[in-house]
């Protein structure tokens, strides 16, 4: 697939070669036709100005053309790869554009400065004195040439003016000698039809001989022309005589005077030439510094773009990894090798890449031995965010509340209420702090008494997560269920054994009385009746106790001064028996604690009978009350035997009595009592000797 | 008759006056400009720098759905130049680059006559049948718009309707 693709785009690059360097060859084949056929009829001079002014025109509308189109080309790709939001195409936006205007500015300034600099010394060359000189060497040649006309025109006016009042020619003939020699002409001639009549030339000017005769016939009748003639300038005149003849002098500058003036004036021409071609030599200069001031731009434009590319590519790379190591994708190291300090830069983005592996993978390791662990593990555990919105928790948990999808992910916490696990929903949500507490709970019809604990991560002040650890205690309980019926069923038949046997012996007694007709039958009947009534009676008081215990009201908490309700039950018992004291220590300062009043007045009086029992005459029963932080703790302590049994747990067991009498519920139910009010009831001993139980009963009220 | 003298005095003159005198295939051009011209070009001239008009010539076929098509191009350059020594003017006009005129003058008003009124030329007028239209203008120099960008000082182009040749 990459072969393929690698393939079609080098076709792709140079099938784009060849149709720009097709396009290129069309292009430079049209501007050569239309040159060629521009140029066609221009002289050389103006054809070299205007080729080089055309080709610089062509060079610099090229590189317009080609910097024009590699910044459109960026900027578009830019402004496309920002709209869909490509990383790096902000820094490379700011980079190009940074970049432009760090270059052009200076070089547009540039080229400006040295347009105007050019400008101004083109202008100040063609300045007014150069031109003042240079019409000056015109003007010169001018004035020579006029004051040879002059010269010439008047000798000959002169001469026609003596000709005509000489009428005969051998006359006229030795007046122009005459005049000839006497005006100093170079050049005195007398023409008539065209033809020298005579022509005298100063020796010293040979070159006057050599000079083709004017056609005189075809002028005006009077006249004067400078002629280029053998390196001089050679002027000659003519004035017409009245009979037709006419009179021609001339004469010939000095050839290094004409020299002089002839380079004056061909410096003057050249002068008023470079003048006229002062737009387009300015032209090609301004053009000249233009394409180098492109040439500029388009070099530092070029290398800008390729620097950049390379400076930013291993930026982007990392950034494009970063990107995607942020966005929860596996950790890679970025490929692209460098050098420099964004190579130093790579190296260490790399080295931590693959200690971040080694940590992630680490934690992998420890999330799948934690997985594992608590999949194995039978007690139920879910964890909670810091918000607790969200729940999870492993397969026993799963299990343990019927919801299986608690492990397979997290479920948002309202799903447990939905599932009718408001309690333990709540009871999540408004935990302050470490909770236990009991729940029971039916999955699938059946139910589950569940052990609680609700524990913060890392601290109750800002949890950054809950634990809610859940253990099944339903197995547990129902053994220690069925423990305690078999153990019911065991003394209930104790105790209806006991008083059956001699209610069996009395009835054969008095059968066998009977039988034999005994005189003494009355006596054993009434001794027989009154025993087998006695016993049942005891079955009778021991039938009540057990309903009583069965059926002990709910409680009906409301705040209570304990104080005056144990002052009540004590006094109930002072005087029970001679000799024995029952006394109350009321430390409670008047609080009351919340309480159902006569369940708790069962409490004190069922432990005020053990304690009036087993104390001896002379003793002392002490009711104390106490208030430790919330609770308040009640100790009512004797001066008896003390203890019978090392454990004294089983005495809270109903049926348990070691005094061989009684119903053995006493204690059973005050343990009961105190336990549905969220307390606690423990027996131990006390100094010097008896027996002390201490009721403590939460939820003080102030 | 005053008042036409005002009015003829107030319409300007067309830059470049055309005669043209048709004859069996060919065409005769006069060409005469009557707009002044530049005055670098006439210093230059009596400074003894060489200086040309360019009349440019264009013959179209006219089309009624497509551009004219060019059947013909021709230019006639007149060049005039002063010997600064001598102070004589050398005139040479030549179409197509083949003389077809030469003089010389003594003044500087004479040599600008010459060169702005130059001999007529004769064009071959290729045999069409759609209608031919003659276009002409004449050029004096090349100036440069912001430094760079040639523009031609001459006068506008000039559209003229090819007579019938006989």
């Amino acid at each position: 697939m990459s072969d393929l693709r690698r393939r079609w785009q080098r076709y792709r690059r140079q099938n784009r070669f060849l149709v720009g360097l097709y396009v290129g060859l069309l292009v430079l084949a049209g501007a050569g036709y239309a040159l060629f056929s521009r140029m066609a009829g221009l002289p050389p001079e103006q054809l070299t100005n205007r080729l080089l002014t055309f080709l610089l025109w062509w060079f610099d509308l090229t590189l317009i053309a080609i910097l024009l189109f590699i910044l459109l080309r960026n900027f578009l790709k830019l402004a496309l790869e920002r709209r869909y939001g490509i990383l790096g195409s902000r820094f490379r936006t700011k980079l190009l554009l940074s970049y432009l205007v760090l270059i052009l500015v200076p070089t547009g300034l540039l080229f400006l400065l040295s347009a105007a600099l050019l400008s101004g010394a083109a202008t100040a060359w063609f300045s007014a004195p150069v031109e003042r000189m240079a019409r000056a060497g015109v003007e010169l040649a001018d004035g020579v040439r006029a004051e040879a006309e002059t010269r010439t025109v008047r000798a000959a006016q002169v001469i026609a003016g003596r000709l005509r009042v000489i009428p005969s020619q051998p006359a006229r003939l030795t007046e122009l000698e005459r005049l000839h020699t006497e005006l100093g002409n170079h050049l005195t001639g007398w023409l008539r039809n065209g033809i020298p009549v005579v022509e005298l030339v100063d020796p010293r000017q040979r070159v006057l001989q050599r000079l083709a005769p004017l056609p005189v016939e075809a002028l005006a009748s009077t006249g004067v022309r400078g002629e280029r003639f053998g390196g001089t300038l050679v002027v000659r005149a003519w004035q017409r005589l009245p009979d037709g003849s006419v009179v021609l002098v001339g004469e010939a500058l000095p050839e290094a005077l004409v020299r002089a003036q002839a380079r004056l004036a061909a410096g003057g021409v050249a002068y008023e030439h470079l003048k006229m071609e002062r737009p387009t030599i300015t032209a090609t200069v301004v053009l000249g510094f233009g394409g180098l001031a492109l040439l500029v731009a388009f070099a530092a434009i070029w290398l800008g773009l390729h620097l950049s590319r390379r400076f930013t590519a291993p930026l982007l790379a990392l950034a494009a990894t970063t990107q995607r190591v942020a966005g929860g994708e596996s950790l890679e190291q970025v490929p692209l090798p460098a050098e420099d300090e964004v190579g130093m830069l790579v190296g260490s983005f790399n080295s931590m890449v693959l200690r971040l592996r080694e940590r992630d993978e680490e934690l992998q390791a420890t999330v799948r031995r934690l997985d594992t662990v608590l999949g194995a593990v039978r007690t139920g555990v879910l964890t909670l965010g810091a918000e607790r919105t969200g729940v999870r928790g492993n397969p026993a948990a799963a299990a343990m509340l019927g919801l299986p999808e608690l492990a397979r992910g997290e479920i948002p916490l309202e799903a447990l209420d939905a599932a009718g696990l408001s309690r333990l929903a709540e009871t999540i949500r408004v935990a302050g702090g470490s909770v236990r507490g009991s729940l029971t709970v039916y999955p699938g019809g059946l139910a589950r008494n569940l052990e609680m604990a609700v524990v913060p991560l890392g601290g109750a002040e800002q949890p950054e997560g809950w634990v809610v650890a859940l253990e099944d205690l339903t197995q547990l309980l129902r053994a220690q269920r069925q423990a305690a019926w078999s153990e019911v069923a065991r003394r209930i038949a104790h105790q209806i054994k006991n008083p059956l046997t001699p209610i069996r012996l009395a009835a054969e007694r008095m059968a066998r009385h009977s039988e034999r007709s005994s005189p003494d039958l009355h006596d054993v009947v009434s001794q027989g009746c009154r025993a087998i009534v006695e016993h049942v009676q005891s079955m009778q008081e021991m039938v009540d106790s057990f309903s009583q215990y069965a059926k002990l009201p709910p409680l009906a908490r409301r705040p209570t001064n304990i104080g005056e309700l144990a002052a009540q039950v004590v006094t109930l018992y002072q005087g029970v028996r001679q000799g024995l004291r029952v006394e109350l220590a009321d430390h409670s300062d008047g609080r009351e604690a919340l309480l159902d009043p006569e369940q708790f007045r069962q409490v004190l009086a069922n432990l005020l009978d053990n304690g009036v029992e087993a104390s001896p005459e002379g003793g002392l029963v002490l009711v104390t009350l106490d208030w430790e932080g919330n609770e308040t703790v009640v100790t009512v302590t004797d001066e008896g035997s003390g203890l019978q049994v090392e454990d004294s747990e089983l005495l809270f067991q109903p049926f348990y009595s070691t005094k061989g009498r009684g119903s053995g519920v006493g204690l059973a139910m005050v343990q009961r009592i105190v336990t549905d009010h969220g307390g606690s009831v423990r027996l131990e001993p006390n100094q010097p000797r008896g027996v002390r139980a201490v009721v403590r009963i939460p939820g003080g009220v102030s | 008759m005053m008042l036409a003298a005002i009015l003829l005095a107030a319409v300007p003159l067309p830059e470049l006056k055309v005669e043209l005198v048709p004859s069996p295939g060919r065409l005769l051009v006069q060409m005469t400009v009557q707009r002044e011209l530049p005055a670098e070009w006439s210093e230059a001239l009596a400074a003894g720098a060489p200086v040309g008009i360019t009349y440019r010539l264009r013959l179209y076929r006219n089309r009624h759905w497509l551009w004219d098509q060019r059947v013909a191009a021709h230019e006639l350059v007149v060049k005039a130049q002063r010997d600064p020594l001598t102070g004589v003017f050398t005139l040479v006009a030549e179409l197509d680059g083949e003389i077809l005129a030469s003089g010389q003058v003594g003044s500087l008003e004479e040599a600008i006559r010459w060169v702005t009124n130059p001999p007529p030329s004769e064009i071959t007028v290729p045999l069409r049948t759609e209608p031919l239209l003659l276009f002409m203008r004449a050029e004096f120099l090349t100036h440069y718009k912001l430094l760079v960008i040639p523009s031609t000082v001459g006068t506008e182009w000039f559209q003229f309707a090819v007579p019938e040749l006989p």
